[in-house]
């Protein structure tokens, strides 16, 4: 675990907040980690936890879920719903032998654009500093 | 048929150009399955560029594209527009922003380049199993139905009727005009409230496109947005009326709280305490007493308190108009009365208006006693009424009086719980019937096509009303256009009748209510007309028979996949 | 009521969130709408507030969508830097000229990479930030605005004093500045009008007795909200002038309110909400409202008042008799309505301003003939009766344009006169 190793980080983000917050990052020319890869999705309600074990069993570090502030949601209820599955996931990718810390959950809003670079970065290192996913050992 | 995807790069003049390796991108994506062509182009967005990107999609006889540019929230619209123009069904087309989520924001060329790869061929591996879909209308009734006859109901059957949309207006009791009618004078200038509702109604009255049907009630709602079937019930006869329309306005008004649920005010107790609506009934020139301000002893009052706030801090809210209501009634008072003292009790004035705080200065310039207390009583003993209170630093007081007018808190009227269970409205604790959204959808309904206003959502006065009644109007006006059908959204969730389990959790996350249980099945199924296209459904179902088009799970697998090779 | 292409079009001047609402419905039932604005940027004033009340939502976000939906409606025709120069005609048929100030920048060119900024030789105080920041004579007001592209402003510009500058020009990769544009006069037939031109906050420096601009650390509201914005001159860091954190803060609400003779009805609303949000940035801070009546109507406020009166905001009844600098914070002599005379000592001054009608009212109201009352607001025909009609037929008001109020009843409001708008065209028909 001495080795440099680049993280791959996969993000879900929301259409209508997380994603416009995300672009207003890059217009005002925040840092953003490479490492981060990011697929847009309507709602973050949409995110279905076996879209987040598909990202880790297919070599993901990390995986960031980003929606709109509760309350804020687009389509009302939907950033509930995931901060729901959020909960549980945190606790059973434990059993696939991951730890918590590998799912992250972030409320950005279409203005944060600022705050989506800091909580890229913090969560971009975090993984650094824990090392490759243990999935990575075992399946590939 | 063989899959032809063409990848369009745009430099954006030096804004991707300078910051990823185009070429690399160009060499490493090239080779991969489907790509048919991939070239980059100066500034993609500019009418030559939307003309060298329509023309290079016909020529290569192109099945998919990607676009590698800026975000879709800049373009996409105008791409999917050039995706028509070369006859390329536009859902067949994904970008990938390498701009604004990575030129812009990976200071290493290398890296950038590294991470453009990886978005475009991510959008190239989606698009592949992407599907073709079409826009969906439907049919809609521009017709329009209005629950309840106040001021508001009355206003919006008035501006919504017309030659080619019908407005029916229900009202359960026996005559139109609802709280109005009883108002003898309006503030600030004391016009005539009945004057004010008898030339609504004689408009609506004369208005064939509007069916005005009294002492009736709206048994049944079903259907949706554009198509709703409404069944109404004239009480009287039994008799049946059935019909379509395509939106509902709900305007069931308010009561006044029971006040004798407070008894330190002493009403139902205490001769001489009235309610304002009371008050109110008395003034009205054909009421009970001929319009004469008078005590049950029939001689004129001497000492007059008002009492604002009865209720407020039992229900938790502002009733917003009695503040205003109350300096009404001072003027009324003393018109008829010159020689009447008044005296208004109040905790907080509420005077949120242009001209309202003048017509405060203007009551209290005219002699009328203001007086802030809190924690107010009204009793009686052998001398007469005292009604006592106490201000916020603790002093008390007493003043007597002869009459007393208890300004009490404003509900939703009675029925208003019932109508919200029979649309699925949310009603708040109090049984307000809650907006779609708080600031930007004021007279809008979770439930698409229902509209509230007036008091039935929120205490507020004559002309507030009547801008609500206007503004679900003009919803219903923009929405429902006769003769042109409703354009329904494009990637909506579709149920697999193989997968579906019947277990009916799609239906109860639904944040639109969209999905519906077909009992004959035993399955869901999607109201495209309600779906929005958010996919919690799809999430949700344990059996993977909810999907979203363009947003299926294997689409995003796609893009997953290739993200981390 | 339609023009003579057969179609109904609509003139709306200002787009502020009154604006926007009604321009989408109207464009949605097929009407062509001129949208005339006369900053280079759209979305009025509610753009500057990050966070609103009651649910604390991000009036950015809450906006984004529809500015986007509106740029991109084919039948909306959005005229930023322009101005409503004379109005004939009557409803159905009125003859408009608008003045459309040169941008000297191209937007079909510009992509809004910004590049054109750094080079720019001139700074100037940034307006949108309440001048806590500055800005280049080429600028956008800040980050995330819309339409995503720069403007000259000719006032500052060197150019426009007489030099050869062309720094500007040199940095744009896109060929997109164009000094050789002009000012043009446009001529529009409409069925209808509509004026939301908004409001402006009242001048604090006429209420010398609460120090502002005189003292340090007395803030208006409006700058106070720029502070806590995340996209703002501090990026949402709350510091004092002297770049300290302040430990204390007061809120005075109601100022003007007795020099203007009116409630602005939104300001203790305001003003709450400012005390929530300062203690949601830092929850050690503590913060007092100074306020004579409280004007919390409707069913939902209150409740939001009680929220933040038992997350230990401090609520005086009082008026405010004297303000005077005391170290770096202020002290604030008061008498509640017993008598009782006291002083408050705090690192930060926040005054709640009056609501007026915008700068640009009086030559509006003279241009479309209609009247205004007594406070410069757009005149209605019926006043505490109808809100949205003129004296003259076809042209309708909206929102703070018409008197002070909160976004619901703006929105509403937009919303009337599109239900208007629409009525008498159908039945014209």
């Amino acid at each position: 675990m001495g080795e440099e190793f680049t993280p791959r980080i996969v993000g879900f983000l929301c259409n209508w907040c997380s994603y416009a917050g995300a672009d207003l990052a890059g217009a005002t020319k925040q840092k953003i980690p490479s490492s981060l890869s990011v697929i847009k999705v309507m709602c973050s309600g949409r995110v279905e936890p076996t879209l987040i074990a598909t990202a880790y069993l297919r070599g993901a570090d990390g995986v960031l879920l980003a929606g709109c502030h509760p309350g804020d949601c687009h389509y009302r209820e939907g950033n509930y719903y995931a901060r729901r599955r959020f909960a549980l996931l945190q606790k059973t990718i434990e059993t696939l032998g991951l730890e918590p810390g590998r799912l992250m959950l972030a409320w950005v809003s279409a203005s944060e654009g600022q705050r989506f670079g800091e909580v890229t970065n913090l969560f971009a290192e975090q993984i650094r500093q824990m090392g490759p996913s243990p999935l990575k050992k075992a399946f590939l | 048929m063989a899959k032809k995807i063409g990848v369009y790069i745009c430099e954006c003049g030096s804004n991707i150009a300078d910051n990823v390796d185009l070429d690399r991108i160009i060499k490493t994506i090239s080779p991969m399955r489907n790509v048919e062509v991939i070239e980059k182009y100066r500034l993609l967005c500019s009418e030559d560029g939307k003309e060298f990107l329509k023309q290079s999609t016909k020529d290569h006889e192109l099945t998919h594209l990607v676009v590698a540019a800026c975000s879709p929230k800049q373009h996409e619209h105008s791409f999917m527009s050039v995706c028509l123009a070369a006859e390329l069904n536009p859902y067949l087309f994904q970008m990938a922003n390498i701009r604004e989520q990575c030129a812009w924001v990976t200071p290493d060329k290398e890296e950038a380049t590294d991470k453009a790869i990886r978005q475009i061929t991510a959008a190239l591996s989606r698009v592949a199993y992407q599907e073709a879909l079409e826009k969906k209308d439907i049919d809609v009734s521009p017709d329009v139905l209005v629950i309840g006859g106040g001021i508001a109901g009355v206003r919006a059957a008035q501006v919504l009727a017309a030659p080619d949309r019908k407005v029916y207006l229900v009202e359960k009791s026996s005559s139109l005009g609802g709280k109005v009618k009883g108002f003898d004078k309006l503030f600030t200038r004391m016009e005539s409230g009945s004057a004010l509702i008898e030339s609504e109604l004689r408009k609506v009255e004369q208005d064939e496109n509007v069916e005005v049907f009294t002492d009736s009630e709206v048994e049944q709602i079903l259907g949706f947005f554009g198509n709703f079937e409404i069944k109404v019930i004239r009480k009287a006869t039994g008799e049946q009326r059935e019909f379509n329309v395509g939106a509902v306005v709900l305007a069931t008004g308010f009561d006044l709280m029971d006040v004798k649920r407070l008894p330190q005010y002493g009403y139902g107790k205490l001769e001489d305490v009235y309610t304002s609506l009371e008050f109110e009934e008395m003034n009205v020139p054909g009421g009970p007493t001929g319009g004469k301000i008078l005590l049950k002893n029939g001689k004129p009052p001497e000492f007059v308190a008002i009492v604002h706030c009865v209720g407020r801090e039992h229900k938790g809210y502002c009733s917003k108009v009695c503040c205003m209501y109350s300096l009404k009634f001072a003027g009324m008072l003393k018109d008829k009365l010159p020689n009447v003292k008044v005296s208004e009790l109040y905790s907080d004035l509420c005077v949120p208006g242009k001209t309202y705080q003048k017509f405060y200065e203007e009551t209290k310039d005219s002699g009328v006693e203001f007086i802030r207390a809190d924690k107010t009583t009204v009793t009686q003993d052998g001398k007469g009424i005292t009604v006592k209170y106490e201000n916020e630093s603790g002093p008390k007081g007493d003043l007597a009086a002869d009459m007393v007018i208890l300004v009490p808190a404003m509900e939703p009227a009675s029925d208003t719980n019932k109508f919200a269970e029979m649309l699925g409205i949310p009603v708040d604790n109090e049984g307000f019937l809650v907006q779609e959204h708080q600031k930007l959808a004021p007279v809008a309904s979770s439930v698409e096509g229902v509209f509230v206003i007036g008091c039935a959502q929120g205490p507020k006065n004559i002309l507030e009303s009547i801008v609500q009644s206007e503004a679900a109007a003009g919803k219903i006006l923009s929405a429902l256009v006769p003769g042109r059908k409703l354009e329904l959204e494009v990637k909506t969730s579709e149920i697999s009748e193989t997968f579906c389990t019947g277990c009916k959790t799609c239906i109860s996350v639904c944040p639109y209510s969209a999905i519906n249980f077909d009992d004959f099945r035993k399955i869901a199924v999607v109201n495209e007309a309600l779906c929005h296209g958010c996919g919690v459904c799809a999430a949700a179902c344990p059996s993977g028979a909810a999907r979203v088009k363009n947003f299926a799970f294997t689409q995003i697998c796609q893009e997953v996949e290739a993200l981390l090779k | 009521m339609e023009n003579s292409k057969n179609s109904t079009s609509v003139l709306v001047i200002g787009a502020g969130i009154a604006g926007i609402e009604s321009s989408l419905l109207l464009a949605n039932a097929g009407a062509k709408v001129y949208l005339v604005e006369k900053a280079s940027y759209f979305g009025g004033n509610i753009i500057k507030w990050e966070e609103v009340f009651p649910n604390m939502e991000c009036a950015t976000c809450m906006i984004a969508p529809k500015q986007q939906e509106l740029l991109q409606n084919e039948n909306v025709e959005l005229l930023t830097l322009s101005e409503v120069e004379a109005v004939q005609g009557s409803l159905g048929d009125f003859t408009v000229k608008v003045r459309k100030k040169a941008r000297y920048v191209n937007l079909d060119n510009c992509i809004g990479c910004n590049e054109c900024f750094q080079p720019c030789p001139v700074e100037v105080n940034n307006e949108f930030e309440e001048g806590l920041s500055k800005r280049k004579a080429i600028y956008i007001p800040c980050a995330g605005a819309l339409p995503n592209a720069p403007a000259i402003d000719t006032d500052s510009c060197l150019r426009f004093k007489g030099e050869d500058c062309h720094l500007c020009q040199e940095a744009c990769m896109f060929e997109a500045i164009d000094y050789t544009q002009q000012d043009k006069e446009l001529e529009l037939n409409v069925g209808a009008i509509v004026v939301a031109t908004g409001f402006r906050t009242f001048d604090l420096t006429q209420v010398p007795q609460y120090g502002y601009k005189k003292l340090n650390n007395v803030y208006s509201i409006v700058e106070v909200e720029r502070l806590c914005a995340s996209n703002g001159p501090t990026e949402g860091q709350i510091v004092l002038q002297n770049g300290e954190t302040p430990k204390s803060a007061a809120i005075i609400h109601c100022v003007g309110r007795e020099e203007k003779g009116y409630c602005s009805y939104v300001c203790c609303m305001a003003s709450i909400k400012q005390a929530h949000f300062l203690k949601s940035k830092m929850p050690e801070l503590k913060v007092s409202q100074l306020y004579s009546d409280l004007c919390v109507p409707g069913r939902v406020y209150q409740r939001f008042y009680e929220e933040v009166k038992e997350s230990g905001v401090d609520f005086i009844r009082a008026t405010v008799n004297e303000v005077t600098q005391q170290g770096t914070g202020v002290a604030i002599k008061y008498k509640t309505e017993n008598g009782e005379e006291n002083t408050l000592n705090v690192d930060m001054l926040i005054l709640a301003p009056a609501v007026e009608p915008g700068t640009d009212s009086a030559r509006l109201a003279g241009v479309l003939a209609i009247p205004q009352d007594e406070h410069g607001f757009f005149g209605e025909k019926e006043p505490d009766l109808e809100a949205i009609d003129t004296s003259r037929e076809g042209i309708f008001i909206a929102g703070c344009a018409q008197s002070p109020k909160d976004v619901p009843d703006t929105v509403a409001e937009a919303e009337a006169t599109v239900g208007r708008i629409l009525s008498l065209s159908r039945q014209g028909s």
